[in-house]
């Protein structure tokens, strides 16, 4: 009796089984209703023309989606969030890159604790990175040099947790990579360079560019440790919290409409793009 | 130094021997940048916090290095800090328990009587959301709460209910059912990842062999996927401690917790202080990290994307 065939051959031998199947479907889509209905309402209320968003709906309009095309602050912080997201990605994805191959390979003494070293950072709330950096920069530095907050600090604190998702993406492609294509590199007069510019980094490219990916919308979306780091100029996540704190305009709607439609878009790529690799390896494994 | 297979693969001539401490820097070497980072961004920084939380916030607030205890003394003989400490325990256990709930049934769900495909497909309408915008997602909430929130609106409409519910005010509730929404997909990963790797034929074996259900569940398959209920309670736990957005964007008054607090400590510029109490929930953290580190994979849940 095989995994993923038809429900009715998967049937357990419980004679509630019925029953549980039934239960268990309502689970989901209530399930699924929670996750998205939030999202549904702001797309709604983005839409909505009274000045306070809210039900019922009065009529529709795309008049904040207007006021936010000519909005200069709204647009200076995205461009200040994609500058950010721009650099934290480069750098990121290289730096993460290269972690991953001694980490897999054994080219460190304890790649158990380096693999600790490069989870923690995810593991560890932002907020927890977000003030031992603030402390660090503000105070901790300061006998020796005097560090603005601004987006070089903000960059510092993406960096923290970006680079160990990328490395730990890397990391697990890399797991599987079969070496014998590098022998066969090896063999046939291809120098390490070489085999790693045409035969490994090909290979490897979609989970880097998964990684890759998904460091431009944890950097674009991040919050916790730019709240804390940020000085003068302002991204978009902290521009939409100085402009929930002081009083709702629908225009909040609007842009935090745009950003998760955007976001929505990235990670469904992202994620084709691990999958569709995954798939690939498993094929050529077979 | 073993000489270990790379995920199967036969190790080949580049692989294991002690060739020298050169050619061994050599291949280290591409981790030193991102080791450079982990030290002087993270651990540094960590360390030097916990120096802080012993030393004193002067009257210009610069911190001094006055070794004392106070800053953690306060936390004690405090009521507020000790109580809100251990509401945000009760919360994050809370919201751990309800993540569960709601993710072990839809989790078996999704390995049990769907195809791959559909797996696939549901999957990702639970993990896509789940990596965008976390602030916006928390923001959504508050059209929704609220005394005339969308939630009575549509209660009241539909005849449910006359007034408006209190139950559905920016309070602990309100806090509660956020904090859900927001890191429950972190429990599914997990519980996915384990369940996926889990025979059923052994259930259908355990009661050809007179097990109850309930036997089999307990005693065949809850053995086998404690490693991805452990990585989902500590991926719903954890974040929770340092959880000051939620409760300030859909909240009441009284609705703080922990990290509102070190929040308030920084506004001040009170920076040993804040210390003090950031490093009794990074002790936490770690503590949790430490007891289960033999349990949790965190692959599961940030790579299955």
């Amino acid at each position: 009796m095989a995994r993923g065939t038809s429900p009715l051959e998967t049937m357990p031998v419980s004679r509630f089984a019925r029953q549980t199947r039934w239960s268990l479907i309502v689970l989901t889509g209530a399930m699924l209703a929670f996750l998205y209905l939030p999202i549904a309402f702001l797309i709604l209320f983005s839409f909505e023309d009274a000045a306070t968003p809210g039900l019922p709906i009065t009529g529709l309009t795309l008049h904040w989606y207007q006021v936010l095309a000519s909005d200069s602050a709204i647009q200076s912080a995205l461009l200040t969030s994609i500058e950010v997201a721009v650099v934290v990605t480069i750098i990121a994805s290289i730096v993460g890159t290269m972690v991953a191959f001694p980490l897999v390979r054994r080219g460190v003494r304890a790649p158990g604790l380096l693999r600790l070293g490069f989870t923690l950072p995810i593991m560890i709330p932002g907020f927890l990175i977000g003030i031992g950096l603030l402390i660090f920069f503000r105070q901790g530095l300061h006998p020796l040099i005097d560090v603005q907050l601004g987006l070089y600090t903000v960059v510092a604190g993406h960096l923290v947790f970006t680079i160990p998702f990328v490395v730990l993406i890397v990391a697990s492609r890399l797991q599987g990579f079969d070496r014998r294509l590098e022998w066969a590199a090896a063999d046939l007069g291809a120098g390490p360079w070489r085999t790693l510019r045409h035969i490994v980094l090909p290979l490897i490219a979609p989970a880097i560019l998964a990684g890759a990916l998904l460091c431009v919308t944890l950097s674009i979306d991040e919050f916790v440790i730019t709240f804390f780091l940020i000085g003068p100029q302002q991204t978009l996540p902290l521009y939409i919290y100085t402009q929930i704190k002081f009083g709702v305009t629908p225009e909040v709607n609007a842009i935090a409409t745009v950003i998760l439609l955007v976001s929505l878009l990235a990670v469904t790529l992202g994620s084709i793009l691990l999958t569709s690799s995954r798939r690939l390896r498993r094929r050529r494994a077979e | 130094m073993t000489v270990a297979s790379d995920g199967g693969v036969p190790s080949g001539p580049a692989a294991g021997s002690s060739s020298g401490l050169v050619k061994r820097f050599g291949r280290a070497l591409p981790a030193l940048p991102g080791l450079a980072v982990l030290l002087f961004l993270f651990l540094v920084p960590m360390a030097i916090m916990f120096v802080f939380s012993f030393w004193r916030t002067n009257n210009d607030f610069v911190v001094v290095p006055e070794w004392n205890l106070g800053n953690y003394a306060r936390f004690f003989v405090e009521g507020t800090y000790l109580r809100t400490f251990i509401k945000t325990l009760i919360m994050a256990g809370l919201v751990t328990v309800a993540a569960l709930a709601i993710g072990l049934p839809f989790a078996y769900f999704l390995v049990r009587y769907t195809g791959k495909l559909t797996q696939r497909v549901i999957l990702l309408a639970v993990i896509v959301p789940f990596w965008t915008s976390y602030l916006v997602r928390v923001y959504a909430w508050q059209a929704i709460l609220g005394e005339h929130g969308a939630l009575n609106q549509i209660l009241q409409a539909i005849g449910v209910i006359k007034v408006p519910l209190d139950i559905f005010n920016y309070d602990d509730p309100g806090v509660f059912v956020v904090l859900t929404y927001i890191y429950f997909p972190f429990a599914l990963l997990a519980l996915y990842a384990s369940l996926e790797k889990f025979d059923f034929t052994q259930l259908n074996a355990a009661q050809d062999l007179g097990a109850r259900p309930d036997q089999a569940f307990r005693h065949i398959l809850l053995p086998q996927i404690r490693a991805g209920i452990i990585t989902a309670c500590i991926f719903v736990f954890i974040p929770i401690l340092g959880e000051f957005l939620t409760p300030t964007l859909v909240g009441g008054a009284q609705s703080s917790l922990i990290a509102n607090l070190v929040l308030n400590f920084l506004r001040n510029d009170q920076f040993a202080e804040g210390a003090a109490l950031a490093i009794i929930i990074a002790a936490f953290v770690t503590a949790i990290m430490i007891v289960f580190r033999k349990s949790f994979r965190v692959e599961d849940v940030v790579t299955s994307g």
